[in-house]
């Protein structure tokens, strides 16, 4: 496979899925303020937290409307964290790989793209924007189980896995550290709240019926976390996606440097222990930092072409 | 439906209003549909071509934009047994061009023997010397070659080009059978049409002939593509994706001891066969143009070396050449002492002094076209030209005549073309395509391109020209 074809896959399935966890999120987090009662309820801000781009948000905006924040990340296709900025980006690369996909892939893609094109603007008020979300999300999962369950399994599929592998783990890492960040400062003042909170970062992370067939219906903090950080058979967790990873690293030619990352990150993973004091900030972003290099250590590997 | 004007050939009804041969049922179908059933049709096709993704790539103002495909739904039918006679007709005009282009560079008898002006060859600019002494496997230049068929008022055939660079249309094609399929299914019960999708098993299997190891697995073919900002790309990309090639930029290649390789997440992989969608200006700075950023170092080296075959072979255009077209006839009895199947239109050589004269006195009667341009760019249509543009031209025919050619005004044939939601006749043409390696192949038929204003005569893509869906039938 070409090197510059392997580096779209790759960012196609990366951007797919961003597309599809970030529209997801912002659909948890409508339906988790309608459920708190007016006055208690936590701060829009933290969507745009948890895509770390507050930065250019303030940049764009003056105030921390609902509006503005929905604006943001539905409507405004320039913007990085915005949904609609994924799936043009997911469009261009599968423009210039559609080649090496099935061919609906194309179809499908570019439906996606006239959908945000058409509706985005339209879908900002409450009543229209669930609907333009779960669309979002459905059409994004559509395309992965075409891919799931039409392409071979050589290096188009490996390199389109890999993708979506890492930034699942990274939306893991995201999510976890604000939404949990902010659970806990405001720990003890409504306990009554808690409940839906940790139930609405599991829904975040498609996690909530994983989690009842696991825990049980009652949501506990160290068992949310160890389930993200840790689970071996959830699919979204951490642990299970660097497995994952790790399969098709093997499958992959000179991968020895990414699979000692991948490695490290499992043991690190492996570590935790949610009885012990551990600073989750900290350990949040050691892991950011090693899954950015082990991105890095993929693109020496077989994204640059200079050194052939 | 509005009756055709007498003074074109229309190829669904004849001068009395009747359906032609072979044409009853599509002609019956077409008058029981009311304009509320076409606007059905059209809206459908629209969206199918979007969620379909057919586009083709337009440079607007620096800007590069995805317009889609326009696709007409009325089909047009050829019978079978007339295709027939054509596609022999196409297939011997084939093997002459390429025999032409082998002899050229080689012996160069017809030109010794002046059946062909030596000047008219070797002063082209088409006229690669990079390419003297070569000779491809099966003698096999312009691999794919892209005929333009048109009909007079009488309903006869002739060739109006022979495409024999890097010719576009074929996946259209192969797409215009998928939308009828999409959108007008019923119409097929009562029509047995032969089918179009197999060109991309004949590509594969022509390209393959081409490579030069016989290597114990499928040989090594890539699609070579200037990439996404070409007007092509949706094509290049759709026949990679057929044949299962990997579609490459000229980055993604190398050469290293002459021969070629692409770069893979694997390190190096060889290449056996490119199928160059790029044209041969931009291959190799080291053979042709220096400053170009789309081609690999040392092709020409690796090709003249028999490492690597590339389709079209660089060199080929030297007769795609208006200039030689005129001579076409003459080659095929030439090379194959056989008579011409297929006619050529009239051509009016401007090099020639006294056709010059006849052209510049007939101007406005006579189409203009430089010889060296494609995509119907450049020329004038005397009848629809101003006395100003008429002029100019003038002007730049006596400056450079061997760089121009005229012939008559066609009047090509017309079919029924939606437009405002009607069936009114429309002007077009046809490209098949014809492939040359270990065998000479056609398609059935061929891409079909409509002028969608009244009265044009001016068909391509590029200049608000459409597609008809092209069928075959018994």
């Amino acid at each position: 496979m070409l090197s510059r074809v392997a580096e779209k896959l790759y960012w196609l399935a990366r951007y797919l899925e961003r597309a599809e966890n970030t529209a997801r999120l912002i659909s948890i987090y409508n339906h988790l303020i309608m459920d708190i009662p007016k006055g208690s309820e936590p701060s829009w801000m933290i969507l745009i937290d948890i895509l770390d781009a507050r930065e250019q948000f303030e940049y764009r905006y003056n105030s921390e409307t609902e509006q503005n924040i929905h604006r943001f990340l539905i409507e405004r296709s320039e913007e990085q964290c915005s949904v609609p900025y994924s799936i043009l980006q997911a469009y261009e690369n599968v423009r210039t790989t559609r080649d090496t996909l099935p061919q609906e892939a194309w179809e499908y893609i570019s439906e996606l793209r006239l959908y945000v094109i058409q509706y985005s603007k339209q879908s900002l008020a409450r009543s229209k924007r669930l609907a333009f979300l779960d669309e979002i999300v459905q059409r994004c999962q559509m395309l992965t189980g075409l891919f799931h369950s039409s392409l071979s399994r050589d290096e188009v599929y490996s390199f389109l896995r890999i993708g979506k592998l890492v930034e699942r783990a990274d939306m893991g890492i995201r999510i976890t550290d604000v939404g949990a960040q902010d659970i806990m400062d405001r720990e003890g003042a409504l306990k009554s709240i808690d409940q839906l909170l940790w139930g609405a970062l599991l829904e975040a992370l498609s996690a909530k019926s994983a989690y009842r067939r696991m825990k049980g219906p009652v949501v506990d903090k160290e068992d949310v976390i160890e389930l993200i950080f840790q689970a071996e058979r959830f699919p979204r967790s951490l642990t299970y996606c660097l497995r994952e990873l790790r399969v098709e690293l093997m499958r992959l030619p000179n991968s020895e440097a990414s699979l000692k990352k991948a490695h490290k990150i499992l043991r690190i993973l492996k570590s935790y222990d949610s009885r012990q004091e551990v600073y989750l900030h900290e350990y949040n972003t050691n892991l950011q930092k090693l899954l950015r290099e082990l991105g890095v250590s993929f693109s020496k590997t077989w994204f640059q072409r200079d050194g052939l | 439906m509005s009756k055709p004007e007498q003074r074109f050939y229309d190829e669904l009804t004849t001068s009395s209003g009747k359906a032609r041969a072979g044409c009853k049922t599509i002609h019956k179908w077409i008058s029981r549909q009311d304009q509320a059933s076409w606007n059905t049709y059209s809206a459908a096709a629209e969206l199918a071509v979007r969620e379909m993704g057919i586009s083709y790539t337009l440079y607007s103002e620096g800007e590069n934009i995805d317009r889609a495909w326009p696709f007409d739904v009325v089909p047009r039918l050829i019978r079978n047994h007339q295709w027939k006679k054509v596609s022999e007709g196409i297939k011997q005009r084939a093997k002459a061009l390429n025999l032409f282009i082998d002899d050229v560079y080689n012996e160069q008898a017809i030109l010794r023997d002046e059946v062909v002006p030596a000047p008219l060859v070797l002063d082209s600019p088409n006229f690669r010397h990079q390419c003297v002494g070569m000779s491809p496997k099966h003698r096999a230049w312009a691999t794919i070659i892209g005929m333009d068929l048109i009909r007079d008022e009488l309903g006869h055939i002739y060739v109006l080009e022979d495409n024999m660079r890097i010719p576009s249309g074929v996946a259209y094609m192969i797409e215009n059978r998928e939308l009828t399929k999409r959108i007008l299914p019923e119409i097929f019960e009562n029509h047995s049409v032969l089918p179009v999708d197999d060109y991309i098993s004949a590509l594969y299997e022509t390209l393959s002939s081409l490579s030069p190891s016989k290597p114990k697995t499928r040989p090594n073919i890539v699609v070579l593509t200037p990439g996404i900002y070409n007007s092509a790309y949706f094509e290049h990309a759709f026949l990679a994706q057929g044949m299962g090639s990997e579609l490459v930029e000229g980055s993604d290649l190398f050469v290293k001891d002459d021969e070629v390789f692409m770069r893979s997440v694997a390190g190096p992989v060889k290449v056996d066969v490119i199928y160059r969608r790029v044209d041969e200006d931009y291959i190799d700075p080291e053979a042709f143009n220096k400053e170009t950023m789309l081609g690999i170092s040392g092709l020409m080296r690796a090709w003249k070396k028999g490492k690597v075959a590339i389709a079209n072979a660089p060199g080929s255009g030297v007769a795609d050449d208006k200039a030689i077209y005129a001579y076409v006839p003459d080659i095929i009895t030439y090379y194959l002492n056989e008579k011409p199947i297929l006619k050529n239109v009239e051509t009016y050589q401007c090099w020639k002094p006294q056709e010059l004269e006849y052209v510049l006195k007939n101007i406005s009667k006579l189409v203009v076209k430089p010889v060296n341009q494609s995509g119907g760019y450049g020329i004038l249509i005397g009848p629809q030209s101003s006395p100003l543009e008429q002029k100019r031209f003038s002007a730049l025919l006596r400056e450079n005549p061997r760089d121009y050619i005229a012939q008559p005004t066609l009047a090509l044939s017309t079919i029924p073309t939606i437009s405002n939601g009607n069936p009114a006749p429309r002007h077009l043409d046809l490209r098949p395509f014809v492939l040359s390696g270990h065998k000479t192949w056609v398609t059935s038929g061929g891409l079909t391109r409509v002028a969608l204003k009244e009265g044009s005569l001016v068909v391509n893509s590029s200049q608000g020209g459409g597609s008809k869906d092209t069928w075959i039938v018994e």
